[in-house]
């Protein structure tokens, strides 16, 4: 397990990463995708999760540490109660310590974190001024509260995501929040379609799925959305994925419009 | 009851009774509920072809058509980028961001221009856009109905289109899944995003044929289409071309 001192240089070369990614042409998803996978190298957690606002009065999931089903449906369950849902409207910090305490303030979550293997769970708000757009999941298969550094650490990662969520070059533009937000929802549900068709053209399961392509995307340099709407739009990209070395037969299905 | 409240209830009804005048009476509902002076929903099949279905006036058809000859504007824009376009003032919007349409906008009384696209991820069908005559933001109430209405005009312009496959395999009364879209479950669920992807991968049809294969599936036997997304992503159920009917 990671302790504040060890990992330092490990979030020095996060940092470096985050910066390079936010001053390029980058890929929201992708890099919401990178946060989470960082939250679980830099912070002792074991699984981490983010979810944002669809702005019509609910959250929904955008990234996962892990695509493993049983914690995606766990990060969907807390669309309607859980600590993720009171930290997103109360704008502040929510932990959960020991899930095996009897809780009265989210007894359905509470069981599904502990039949997903969890123990505890810290939620940190997306703030930007005086509105919460989102928050950052942590997970813990053992009880007990994270140290301060670490929490501050979760918190600067939270906070890299809402920044990621506005691009920097459009900040000062007023209904931008909207514009990605909205944006980086529908990512994922591209996300989602792609890891399904990938999965319902072999045998691979939809984690497994999720893997190839993000992969791909990274060995090939392309954007994570952008791939995943291949995937979906075009039959060749998705057999491109599944068979690399068979020469693919050429077939485009037809956009998807009337 | 708020307009918001108002304009949920509306939404909710007009896309349960479906029919040919949907997208109409959405875009007349956004008038009458939503601070907004105009609205217009367009199909589209690509930045170049459209087809208008709703414009509540000739102002906002102008407007329109004016992007679409140009072939520049917030409507492309969106459609292309898949993402709202939302200008608070026409009159204040940068050179070289659409030069040519910016330019011809500011002869329309047109300021405030929201536009979103009708999209679930890599569905798209077209565009909603709604404006206003004074310039000013679509925040809080009017952004979440706004975007709540663009859902609904999915919704609609969907089951316009998947007439043919939701009549010859429905039972005719089913429709548990048409709230969803409102409450935020159980159409906006992960299972039902991947089960689409799976018939995609299974049939080699389009994203919203396969989404119109699940939805007439649940319909014909009377099941939440979340439920079945749930036994397609887990290989208990497989759409093979029997399915086709």
């Amino acid at each position: 397990m990671n302790t504040a001192d060890d990992h330092e240089p490990a979030l020095a070369e996060a940092l470096v990463h985050l910066a390079d990614t936010l001053v390029d042409d980058y890929d929201v998803i992708d890099l919401l995708d990178r946060l989470t996978e960082y939250c679980v190298r830099l912070l002792p957690i074991d699984a981490a999760g983010l979810v944002l606002s669809d702005q019509r009065g609910h959250l929904r999931v955008v990234s996962s540490s892990t695509e493993q089903a049983q914690v995606m449906e766990l990060f969907q369950l807390e669309a309607d109660e859980g600590p993720c849902l009171d930290s997103f409207h109360t704008g502040e910090p929510v932990t959960a310590p020991d899930l095996h305490e009897p809780t009265e303030q989210w007894p359905r979550f509470a069981e599904h974190a502990v039949h997903a293997g969890f123990r505890s769970v810290h939620a940190l708000p997306m703030r930007l001024r005086n509105e919460t757009i989102g928050a950052l999941n942590l997970f813990r298969t053992e009880p007990g509260t994270l140290a301060q550094t670490d929490l501050r650490i979760g918190q600067a990662l939270a906070d890299m995501a809402t920044i990621g969520i506005l691009h920097e070059q459009t900040i000062r533009r007023a209904d931008v929040l909207a514009e990605q937000l909205q944006g980086a929802l529908n990512s994922r549900v591209i996300i989602e379609q792609a890891k399904g068709v990938l999965s319902g053209r072999s045998q691979l399961d939809l984690a497994q799925a999720f893997t190839l392509l993000r992969n791909h995307s990274r060995n090939t340099n392309q954007r994570l959305s952008d791939l995943a709407l291949s995937v979906i739009t075009d039959r060749t990209a998705a057999d491109l994925l599944l068979h690399p070395t068979i020469h693919p037969r050429r077939s485009h299905r037809d956009g998807d419009q009337p | 009851m708020t307009d918001l409240d108002r304009l949920n209830v509306l939404l909710r009804s007009i896309v349960a009774e479906g029919g040919a005048d949907g997208p109409r009476r959405i875009g007349a509902a956004c008038v009458e509920l939503l601070p907004v002076a105009g609205s217009a929903i367009t199909l589209m099949t690509g930045t170049d072809a459209q087809e208008p279905v709703y414009a509540s006036d000739a102002v906002v058809s102008q407007l329109d058509a004016l992007q679409f000859s140009l072939g520049e504007g917030p409507c492309v824009e969106a459609f292309a980028e898949r993402r709202p376009v939302l200008i608070t003032d026409l009159a204040e919007v940068a050179d070289g961001r659409w030069p040519m349409f910016a330019h011809a906008a500011r002869d329309t009384p047109v300021r405030g221009l929201f536009v979103f696209p009708l999209q679930l991820g890599a569905i798209t069908v077209g565009v909603l856009d709604l404006y206003r005559l004074e310039p000013g933001g679509l925040a809080g109430d009017g952004l979440a109905g706004a975007l709540r209405a663009a859902d609904a005009a999915l919704w609609s312009l969907l089951g316009l289109r998947a007439g043919e496959t939701l009549n010859t395999t429905t039972n005719g009364t089913g429709s548990k899944d048409l709230p969803g879209w409102l409450s935020g479950a159980p159409l906006h669920r992960s299972e039902v995003y991947q089960a689409t992807g799976m018939i995609i991968g299974q049939l080699d049809v389009t994203a919203a044929i396969a989404l119109a294969k699940l939805r007439g599936f649940a319909f014909a036997h009377d099941r939440p289409i979340d439920e079945v997304a749930r036994d397609v992503v887990a290989r208990r159920l497989q759409f093979d071309d029997e399915e086709l009917g």
